[in-house]
């Protein structure tokens, strides 16, 4: 009876001081990838891993320190609207999967689980970045599409923020151009756009299929950073600086005109995006949309109004070179 | 700096300032104090700073799609529609504008639309004219108009659909443009009949409507001071059956102190939609719905809501970010 006595304190304070060291652990990170043509990110755990990957560049592998940081992959239906059971509803249920401590299909699971105190970032990148603002913006039962067809609150209770790289927040003039089947020049990356398809459909640029006129403001701060390095072919047919599929307006979720230009130097901050609280800039960066997911294009970084970088101890000015090469993968490894 | 292909070796030459930095921790932190920001409302409702838009009417105003010639030649075709959303029954009216320097120009042989569905086959054609008929506004203006009778939509299912524009220019040049509506089939409208109270500090504007069919239904609105400011927003949602029914807008007393405003308020926008299917059926926007009673500022809550999930969010980040720092502190030492 005594000894009892004395075992029950001592065990809570033993898995006390194991959650607040746990606590204090790296984030787990959960990567959520973009359009796809079809549905093997979906149906296989290679393909939507190799999303991330080029050759021997490895977006996972640089952004995780070589995987001294826990992650997970996110595999969804990327030829579906961002809002569908496929997508959105796949990612939910994955991301609330991770933050369980349950493995991707490849084995990888968070080290450190939600209910022991773990933290999870989301890095999603090009239309990713339109499923998670879908999912954190119908988070509350007051949301116009509360928990449509996934558990968005539990996702929005348990990641700490979302980073997007060129992410398609206000859809993609590459989509309109696409749909639009008239410009020829206009050679998109196959793998990302390769026909007017439901996806590519609802990632047009016009308020009609738009996530914010189906969405509320998100739930966890959306970070935004993305490319402005052209693509031939593909960047004449969108308007300001590109990563030659998304133009900036969508990258860093302007308000107003989704076909605005912008550039380093006046792309909108922190009070002018598409919702009124749940953006916020970072950088951009010398890649292009490839290049912003699988880390093969160690470039310039650049300073943009209301980012993240300081110089001299102050907001550095919009359009400096922060860093003459850091891929983004790199970029978030510095940033947890 | 626009369309950068082949600059990449002078721009990796660019100089880096010497302090360009992101702090350690930096952006769990300042996301942490964020969402301390956040928590001192509840989800449903939101104040907004003082000169912001009201976020409610931004979402429903339409946007122009623009797009350029090959490497971004002008004239630039614009494109857009009167409303983000026409209810069944009303007429679609279509705009585009050939712009040069923000100044419309002359097409050679007008203008000319089709509305495509999702899966890309066309629905109508139409065809712009500037000719002062209604609905262009101004014959010879540049602002080109087109029309689809209700007649002519009765048969079309509710959705988005792209509206996708061709113009030849004088030279022989073609431009083409996508841009979109929503096409909508509200199960419930707004009576008009609206009323006001005071629950827990809270100013609570409850809206009737009538439903039709039994469906899930989301209501926004955004409040305004005396003098015709935007001061927050307030959002609900409803399973109900048909019949009549109050939906009840919860605007939480302390946006009332921070903007210094005692009644009586003005429910300036109110947007009403049917949410239990995408795409969410919007009806029209409501415009100065209702004037409430002068309530004194003393009447409201003046403390926090301190919402507890973004709290524990917060006090996670905020561990991430004492960790990311104190790993800065001991790799300096090594490093220098």
């Amino acid at each position: 009876m005594m000894s009892r006595r004395l075992m029950v304190p001592l065990l809570v304070a033993v898995a006390f001081l194991a959650a607040a060291g746990q606590a204090a652990a790296q984030p787990c990170l959960i990567f959520v990838h973009g359009k796809q043509t079809n549905t093997n990110t979906f149906t296989s755990y290679a393909s939507a891993r190799n999303y991330w990957v080029n050759g021997s560049n490895d977006f996972i592998r640089t952004a995780t320190k070589s995987f001294a940081t826990s992650f997970y992959v996110v595999g969804y239906n990327g030829t579906r609207p961002y809002w569908e059971s496929q997508s959105a509803g796949e990612v939910a249920n994955e991301i609330v999967n991770a933050t369980n401590g349950g493995a991707d299909a490849g084995g990888n699971r968070c080290r450190t689980t939600f209910a022991q105190g773990g933290t999870f970032w989301v890095i999603a990148h090009s239309m990713g970045g339109a499923v998670m603002d879908f999912i954190l913006g119908n988070n509350d039962a007051s949301d116009p599409n509360f928990n449509l067809n996934g558990p968005y609150d539990q996702v929005a209770q348990r990641i700490s923020l979302a980073i997007t790289t060129g992410g398609a927040h206000r859809g993609s003039q590459g989509a309109d151009a696409v749909c639009l089947q008239a410009n020829p020049l206009c050679s998109f990356i196959a793998i990302f756009i390769q026909s007017c398809d439901d996806a590519t459909f609802w990632l047009r640029s016009s308020d009609d299929v738009q996530v914010r006129t189906f969405s509320n403001a998100p739930a966890r701060t959306v970070n935004l950073t993305g490319g402005y390095e052209a693509i031939f072919g593909a960047s004449a047919c969108l308007t300001g600086e590109d990563d030659g599929v998304v133009q900036y307006a969508s990258i860093f979720a302007c308000g107003g005109s989704a076909t605005a230009s912008y550039d380093n130097s006046n792309v909108c901050g922190n009070s002018s995006k598409q919702e009124t609280s749940g953006f916020r800039n970072l950088d951009a960066t010398h890649e292009n949309h490839d290049d912003e997911r699988n880390a093969s294009d160690t470039d310039v970084r650049k300073a943009i109004p209301g980012g993240i970088w300081t110089c001299g101890g102050v907001p550095c000015a919009p359009n400096t070179t922060v860093q003459s090469a850091m891929n983004t993968a790199q970029f978030i490894a510095i940033l947890y | 700096m626009k369309k950068t292909i082949g600059i990449a070796t002078m721009m990796a030459m660019a100089a880096v300032p010497l302090m360009a930095q992101v702090e350690a921790g930096k952006l769990a932190r300042e996301t942490a104090k964020e969402y301390r920001e956040w928590a001192r409302y509840p989800e449903s409702s939101k104040a907004l700073r003082q000169g912001e838009a009201d976020p409610v009417k931004e979402k429903r105003m339409p946007t122009r799609q623009t797009r350029r010639g090959p490497d971004d030649a002008e004239p630039a075709l614009s494109v857009w529609a009167a409303k983000v959303s026409f209810e069944k029954g009303q007429a679609v009216d279509l705009f585009a504008s050939l712009e040069e320097r923000g100044k419309a120009v002359a097409a050679r042989a007008g203008l000319a639309g089709e509305i495509v569905d999702v899966t890309g086959a066309i629905l109508a054609e139409v065809a712009y004219r500037d000719d002062g008929q209604a609905p262009d506004r101004r014959a010879g203006d540049g602002v080109w108009s087109a029309r689809l009778e209700p007649s002519a939509l009765a048969s079309f299912p509710t959705a988005s659909y792209m509206v996708r524009v061709q113009a030849r220019l004088e030279n022989g040049d073609l431009r083409s443009a996508a841009g979109g509506f929503l096409y909508s089939d509200p199960s419930a409208r707004l009576t008009g009949r609206y009323r006001d109270s005071l629950r827990d500090g809270n100013l609570v504007i409850a809206a009737e409507v009538e439903v039709a069919e039994t469906g899930r239904f989301h209501l926004a609105g955004t409040i305004y001071s005396p003098s015709g400011e935007p001061v927050g927003v307030a959002q609900a949602a409803a399973n109900l059956e048909p019949g009549r029914h109050w939906i009840e807008l919860s605007y939480y007393g302390l946006m009332f102190h921070e903007r210094k405003v005692a009644g009586p308020y003005r429910l300036g926008t109110l947007a009403l939609s049917t949410t239990h299917r995408m795409p969410n059926a919007l009806n029209d926007l409501v415009e100065n719905a209702h004037v409430t009673r002068a309530y004194r500022l003393g009447q409201m809550r003046q403390t926090s809501f301190e919402r507890p999930q973004l709290l524990e969010s917060a006090k996670r980040l905020e561990l991430d970010a004492e960790r990311a720092e104190r790993e800065a502190r001991e790799r300096a030492p090594q490093q220098q």
